[in-house]
């Protein structure tokens, strides 16, 4: 007993002189070697497991523009722009219809900025891009309805109209409903018109008509050649997720920014930029 | 990248495996008197390491945007756009976004030099620990509410919050400083509480003692 006792405090007294960098730095060698084991481990992991969370990144296998729809390889894209192109600062925004974030940045951001004198004096031209990511049910299709509008002239009302109603068409997916509402009856003919083939069909539908198989490839959907027009662009930044944006000024690309950004930031970068 | 952008990257991708080199060294080292003054030389290097990280940072987010040359219009322009990676973040209102912006790039500088200048080394590298901590915290708070922002680490190309990015904000910025704090601290307590801090970054004149 009084043996193991002095054992005891021998043991006490040996950590007292061992040095604490010693203790210290075998602790963080140890540390170091388990980090560079979990680094090397799983980073593969890591930019697995996110190209199933980040569903921007799933489509970038698939082969989008050249499994476009012939019908509009000819076609010029429909006109999904705020302001004059010629503007000093242009502002291109990748965003999907069913996004939370995107709605937050259409809102809070986006909103203020069309309304700005940035967009009406020719400072500023704002792009939308359509980015919808396969976890969304609804954004494929929301992207179709804001395309065929924007044919016939009615983006800006669509547009707002599905972010305003964000929370009601993604719990049933009844867009047609505010699209209705947010354009005249004679443009939502046309717009009609040109969803035809384009209906939505379960899940499968959020993907391209070109990607689905059976009878679903049947029904061609013309406007999804846009959307992949629009996505094949975002691949090339890359774009991760939603919302992403690229600013380029004066014809020099700034790196892309995702994210939410308030206006009030935003407002107070172009502001800096506008005055160099 | 530019010659600066490549040795200061150089200098954060293995700057940390010449510390944890210098570590297996003094582990295997019993001589009291020899493990101080290796000690004493990794000190410097861990300063100039650590140093480098901080000074890579403000250099990034003070570097002027493309397009654009060095101006004073232009680092002010550089800082609006940290101001939008600071508020992706979603942590902060727009007033104090600005203040952040305006201030840490400044305060990365001033850190950076100070960590390389080597006075009072143990309160420069305690400073820049914290730092880096609450830098991982933001980090971490931004992955667990989903954001999948740009982390704005270092000069590199962006990368997304998440744990390979803390994982290697751990190990290449983190781990030096917090090796560079307790060897500071300890070679001040080895030295005894009456020497000065400046004692530490000369390795000829503590070897004396």
């Amino acid at each position: 007993m009084n043996y193991r006792f002095r054992c005891d405090l021998l043991a006490i007294r040996f950590l007292r002189r061992s040095t604490a960098l010693e203790l210290t730095a075998v602790a963080f060698a140890a540390l170091a070697m388990l980090s560079l084991a979990q680094a090397v481990l799983a980073l593969p992991q890591a930019s697995a497991s996110s190209s199933t969370t980040t569903s921007a990144k799933a489509p970038a296998k698939k082969p989008a523009l050249a499994s476009r729809p012939a019908s509009v390889e000819s076609v010029p894209a429909p006109v999904k722009s705020y302001g004059s192109s010629s503007a000093p600062i242009k502002m291109e925004v990748f965003t999907d219809y069913q996004c939370p974030s995107c709605r937050n940045m259409f809102e809070e951001t986006l909103r203020p900025l069309i309304q700005s004198d940035y967009i009406s004096s020719g400072k500023v031209y704002l792009v939308h891009h359509d980015f919808p990511l396969p976890a969304h049910m609804y954004g494929y299709e929301a992207s179709r309805w804001v395309n065929a509008a924007a044919r016939v002239g009615q983006f800006q009302n669509v547009e707002a109209a599905l972010y305003d109603n964000q929370n009601s068409w993604q719990a049933d997916g009844n867009i047609a409903k505010y699209v209705a509402a947010a354009v005249p009856a004679s443009d939502f003919k046309r717009i009609e018109r040109l969803m035809v083939g384009c209906e939505f069909q379960g899940p499968a539908a959020t993907k391209p008509a070109s990607l689905r198989t059976g009878a679903q490839a049947s029904h061609a959907c013309a406007l999804d050649g846009y959307i992949e027009q629009d996505r094949a662009l975002g691949m090339k930044i890359p774009v991760q997720a939603t919302p992403t944006y690229v600013i380029t000024y004066k014809g020099n690309k700034l790196p892309a920014g995702s994210g939410f950004v308030s206006w009030t930031i935003l407002k107070q970068f172009f502001d800096s930029l506008l005055s160099q | 990248m530019n010659t600066l952008e490549s040795a200061l990257q150089l200098v954060i991708d293995h700057g940390y495996q010449v510390l944890l080199l210098g570590l297996i060294v003094v582990l295997c080292v019993r001589k009291p008197d020899t493990r101080r003054k290796i000690v004493r030389v990794l000190l410097i290097l861990g300063g100039l390491i650590v140093g480098a990280v901080f000074l890579a940072a403000a250099y990034g987010k003070m570097k002027p945007l493309q397009g654009f040359g060095w101006s004073w219009a232009s680092v002010r322009t550089s800082l609006f756009w940290f101001a939008i990676q600071v508020n992706s973040y979603e942590i902060l209102p727009p007033a104090a976004v600005n203040a952040v912006a305006h201030f840490l790039p400044y305060f990365e500088l001033f850190l950076g030099l100070w960590l390389i200048s080597g006075i009072a080394r143990r309160f420069s590298a305690l400073l820049a620990s914290l730092a880096i901590c609450g830098f991982m915290v933001a980090i971490t708070s931004a992955y667990l509410r989903h954001l999948k922002i740009d982390c704005g680490c270092g000069i590199g190309p962006p990368e997304e919050v998440g744990p390979a990015a803390l994982l290697r904000d751990g190990l290449k910025f983190l781990l030096p400083a917090l090796l560079v704090t307790i060897g500071a601290f300890w070679i001040r307590r080895q030295s005894g509480a009456g020497d000065s801090g400046a004692a530490e970054t000369v390795p000829s004149a503590s070897a004396t003692q």
